[in-house]
């Protein structure tokens, strides 16, 4: 890659993972990972847990990242944050009762990380719970509306785009995506009951 | 555009969700309200509770659509570091057959491209030498390069025409946007307005991308049939494909 726009990208990094530019998020995601890996096969976890933990985490700091509960300063700043809400949500999973049962020495471990941070689990390192709930709904919906939304909202493509895409006009594509909207929200108010 | 004539006319039964209201939120969310907007939005959402309730309630929906994208794309991310892996612990075993493949194929790649590059005329090493250069990732949230950014993503999907159109509807152009459009002109086989365009960017001699810049406007000259020209811009770039394709030129 070329050195001017390397640095063009470090400096738009968080601005591109906010506006879910996969580039960014692709390399933000691959280029973590390892050390919290380490971090949980040291302390009594495996592979399984690592990436299951690692996801979890990723998307807890994107989301934060995108209300801006967390303004990191520069891209490390960002990655100690990953690394953080990792390491306190494996302290929380060493501390559970099923994780106990099956495993040994988990007490002593605990007693490692608890000296390296003495944070603990803050509300703003979990998803929300109704986030949680639309999550589950979104993966349930039905592909077409799945698509759409995902275009939209997610890849932040414009109507116009999609309407030539589709081979719609864009005020139908625009009611589309709202049909789909109260298809979700349907959904979500019927699982929360 | 649909903007709603008057905020304070949304409904607010809170079973229901006009889409005008959800139309409003994104625009909210997306900053691309006009200040006026923004001022009334956010009196309403402090003085009226119910609406607040509304809104939150699609900034939730919202969040959990981008949160459940992401994550059903995490296992493809996470493929690039399985690969990793796996290409590590079988790389012994692999590499005597990769390193046959590698040899055969440079070895084809050598005699064809000896034959097809043996004449070295300037079509031919622009055809060899061109490719687009790739762009700016593009970031939405910056409301004040949103014009920008828009035209980039143009650009990437390769459409050149409409990416130069929205860059030129930009009144106070710096020296990345007449790159750009410099570059979009040349990969629409445009040399002319390329050299123009690109020409203005290095008018700056601080300019971060001017090896970039003299790089194409080497290969615009050439494209061009005008050797010496192409010389004297690929001599100002000390990338290493301008070098490359300078020592060819001077075969």
């Amino acid at each position: 890659m070329r050195e001017a726009y390397k640095i063009e990208h470090q400096l738009q990094l968080i601005d591109a993972i906010k506006a879910n530019d996969q580039v960014a998020l692709k390399q933000f995601y691959v280029g973590n990972y390892s050390k919290i890996e380490t971090m949980v096969l040291k302390n009594s976890g495996t592979i399984e847990h690592a990436k299951d933990l690692y996801q979890e985490s990723f998307i807890v700091v994107w989301n934060n990242l995108k209300s801006n509960t967390f303004e990191p300063k520069n891209e490390t700043a960002l990655q100690g944050y990953l690394y953080q809400i990792a390491k306190n949500k494996w302290m929380d999973v060493l501390r559970s009762k099923t994780f106990k049962k099956t495993n040994t020495l988990t007490d002593e471990t605990l007693a490692v990380l608890k000296q390296e941070s003495n944070d603990d689990l803050d509300e703003e390192d979990v998803l929300n719970s109704r986030v949680k709930t639309v999550m589950e709904a979104f993966k349930n919906l039905g592909q077409p509306c799945k698509q759409l939304l995902t275009n939209f909202y997610y890849e932040k493509r414009s109507l116009r785009d999609l309407a030539s895409e589709l081979q719609l006009g864009e005020a139908s594509v625009r009611n589309k995506k709202y049909r789909c909207m109260e298809k979700l929200r349907n959904i979500v108010l019927s699982s929360k009951s | 555009m649909y903007y709603p004539q008057n905020l304070k006319t949304l409904e607010t039964n809170s079973n229901h969700i006009s889409q005008e209201l959800l139309e409003t939120v994104e625009r909210y969310i997306n900053n691309t309200m006009t200040s006026e907007e923004l001022k009334s939005f956010e009196t309403r959402l402090q003085t009226d509770a119910a609406f607040k309730v509304q809104v939150d309630d699609i900034r939730t929906l919202l969040t959990g659509i981008e949160s459940q994208a992401l994550k059903e794309q995490l296992d493809d991310f996470h493929k690039a570091i399985d690969s990793n892996k796996t290409q590590n612990s079988q790389a012994k075993i692999r590499y005597l057959n990769v390193r046959r493949l590698v040899a055969a194929a440079a070895i084809v790649i050598a005699v064809g491209s000896f034959w097809f590059f043996n004449q070295n005329s300037p079509e031919n090493l622009y055809a060899k030498y061109f490719t687009p250069d790739p762009g700016l990732p593009t970031t939405m949230s910056n409301q004040s390069n949103y014009e920008f950014y828009e035209a980039m993503v143009d650009y990437k999907q390769g459409k050149y025409k409409s990416a130069i159109e929205k860059w030129n509807a930009i009144s106070q152009k710096n020296d990345t946007i007449n790159y750009f459009i410099g570059v979009a002109h040349l990969a629409d086989k445009n040399e002319n307005d390329a050299i123009l365009f690109i020409e203005k960017s290095v008018q700056n001699s601080s300019f971060p991308l001017a090896n970039d810049a003299y790089y194409y406007l080497g290969l615009a000259a050439l494209k061009n049939g005008n050797e010496t020209l192409a010389e004297t811009y690929l001599k100002q770039s000390n990338l290493e494909k301008s070098k490359a394709l300078l020592s060819e030129l001077l075969d």
